[in-house]
């Protein structure tokens, strides 16, 4: 008990003893967590996003002609042989300008003078979880494409595509900023108390001289980085989580983003930035201490 | 080797306290500081090392506390092989032997009581504890008013009575005073060597080196004398 309460006073006095560097290496810390967490935070938001637009996605095969009963027999066996899917429903011009005419609703005059026949036979497929990802679909749609009897195939491939390649972007940034964050942390943590060390090397010689153990002089710099760690990556979070209310607060009800709702990290991603956070600082500290006890 | 060395020992049924063999050091490249050096000093026993400057008295005080190693010869403390203890076990020795250190080793910038206190920390001993011993003992050394200034803003003399509660704080059980007076007049060299007379009846080893005569002259203490590296 009375260990810690020493090592405890000790870390204090440490501290206490070059506040400057720590605050600027605590900050260099928060930084780093919160432009990490951000990027993490948009990166789940937009994942969780993606998903929801999965599950309406739908691709509609024109066809060259009605399908008779074997027709479409053979037509679902065949989708089947490439992939499972949901469900496929056939569609005839006339339910075509029906859903058409509803769509358009008050403005539904301008199809007054058409017929339905305008409107091709065709068929609307919904993919199974399993094909719903951008290169599997494009492969699907291609295989549909190639069917007997398609004229073509719509599924919102722009969109869809212009969507994946966003999300592998900001799968790269989330990549690039935890690898940073890593590098960041680790060395200005090891950095910055080699320096507070040296600055303290006076002490620390006689100490050793007065018989201080590796754990008396290891303790309190261990903590340091500890401490470190858990302010660093708790101002952090807490900062983006103030940021993410100031978000939703000013733009929720703005176009794209009230497609879906904004969701801040779940408990368990922020406990898991957190450990890591810590983790690292912890092993920074260890670093700057170990070169230092070996003479 | 150990065998030469164990025939060398005296005749002696229980280990001194220090037992120190045919010790040589020599500092790099070819500067033999000490020659081939035997001593024993008794549980509880105080011991006078003298003899002219540049003689290898600190030598032999840095060799007791590991802070340099023989080149030749075995050195033990309360029964353990200096050469042979592991890091961790050196340090823990060093808790027990207070080391008065003839360039003091103080941290300028602590206060007195901080610098008194180190090693009492290091044992984690309570604070209550820490202040009641080192009021004590500055009151013991005439310095009761300096508690709380800076070790670095004190004049020699008095930062060599820092240096000496610090090495007394613990009551060690090996205490090394290397020129303990060198900076002090009569009156305060009478309160350091009452400080250390009282230490050695409660049991402390002490060894004291010294140029200074009056404090070794009629005592029934033993002395030694190193010259050119050579004990006599
Ligand atoms: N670190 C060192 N490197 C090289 N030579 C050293 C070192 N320390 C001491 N010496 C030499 O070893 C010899 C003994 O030195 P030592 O300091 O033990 O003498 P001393 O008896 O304590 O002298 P003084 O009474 O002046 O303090 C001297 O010749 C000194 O120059
Ligand atoms: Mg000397």
């Amino acid at each position: 008990m009375r260990f810690f309460l020493f090592i405890f006073t000790q870390t204090l006095r440490n501290i206490c003893h070059s506040w400057g560097v720590q605050l600027m290496t605590l900050l260099t810390v928060t930084l780093s967590v919160l432009i990490f967490s951000f990027f993490y935070l948009i990166y789940t938001n937009m994942l969780q996003a993606g998903e929801k637009i999965g599950e309406e996605l739908r691709l509609t095969v024109y066809l060259d002609a009605q399908l008779s009963p074997a027709g479409q027999e053979e037509f679902i066996k065949k989708v089947n042989s490439f992939g499972k899917v949901e469900k496929i429903i056939f569609i005839t011009p006339e339910q075509a300008f029906q859903r058409l005419t509803k769509q358009l609703g008050s403005d539904s005059d301008v199809l007054a003078d058409l017929s339905p026949a305008f409107l091709p036979y065709s068929a609307e497929i919904y993919p199974h979880k399993d094909l719903r990802n951008l290169s599997r679909i494009k492969e699907f749609s291609d295989y549909l494409t190639n069917l007997p009897g398609t004229q073509k195939v719509q599924y919102g491939q722009a969109w869809v595509e212009r969507f994946g390649h966003f999300i592998k972007l900001l799968r790269f940034i989330v990549i690039i900023s935890g690898t940073l964050l890593i590098l960041t942390t680790m060395f200005m943590v090891s950095y910055t108390l080699r320096l507070t060390l040296y600055a303290r090397q006076d002490e620390l010689k006689v100490l050793r001289y007065l018989g201080a153990t590796n754990s008396y002089i290891k303790g309190p710099v261990l903590i340091e980085g500890f401490a470190l760690g858990l302010f660093g990556s708790g101002l952090g979070l807490a900062a983006l989580f103030f940021l993410f209310q100031w978000i939703k607060h000013h733009f929720s009800s703005a176009g794209f983003l009230g497609l879906f709702e904004l969701r801040f990290l779940p408990m368990s991603d922020s406990a898991i930035i957190l450990l890591g956070s810590i983790m690292l600082c912890t092993l920074g500290s260890l670093l700057s201490i170990r070169r230092l006890l070996k003479k | 080797m150990l065998e030469t060395l164990n025939e060398s020992l005296p005749p002696h049924d229980h280990p001194g306290l220090v037992e120190i063999v045919k010790v040589t050091k020599i500092y790099p490249p070819d500067v033999v500081a000490l020659k081939n050096v035997s001593l024993r000093a008794e549980k509880g026993e105080l011991i006078f090392l003298t003899g002219p400057s540049g003689a290898g008295k600190t030598t032999l005080l840095k060799l007791l506390c590991r802070q340099e190693i023989p080149t030749k010869g075995l050195i033990e403390i309360d029964g353990n092989d200096l050469n042979t203890l592991s890091d961790n076990a050196i340090q823990k020795l060093r808790q027990r032997i207070g080391v008065a250190y003839q360039d003091f080793k103080l941290l300028p910038r602590l206060s007195v009581f901080q610098n008194i206190a180190m090693p009492m920390e290091v044992q984690f001993k309570s604070l209550k504890e820490i202040r009641h011993r080192v009021t004590e003992l500055l009151a013991k050394l005439g310095l009761s008013a300096k508690l709380n200034k800076p070790a670095g803003k004190l004049s020699r003399g008095e930062q060599q009575r820092i240096a000496i509660a610090r090495a007394a704080a613990n009551s060690p059980l090996l205490l090394l005073a290397d020129e303990p007076t060198g900076n002090l007049d009569a009156g305060t060299t009478g309160l350091v060597m009452d400080l250390f007379r009282e230490l050695n009846d409660n049991g402390s080893t002490i060894i004291i080196a010294t140029h200074d005569e009056s404090i070794y002259q009629g005592t029934n203490h033993r002395k030694f004398e190193l010259q050119q590296g050579e004990l006599f």
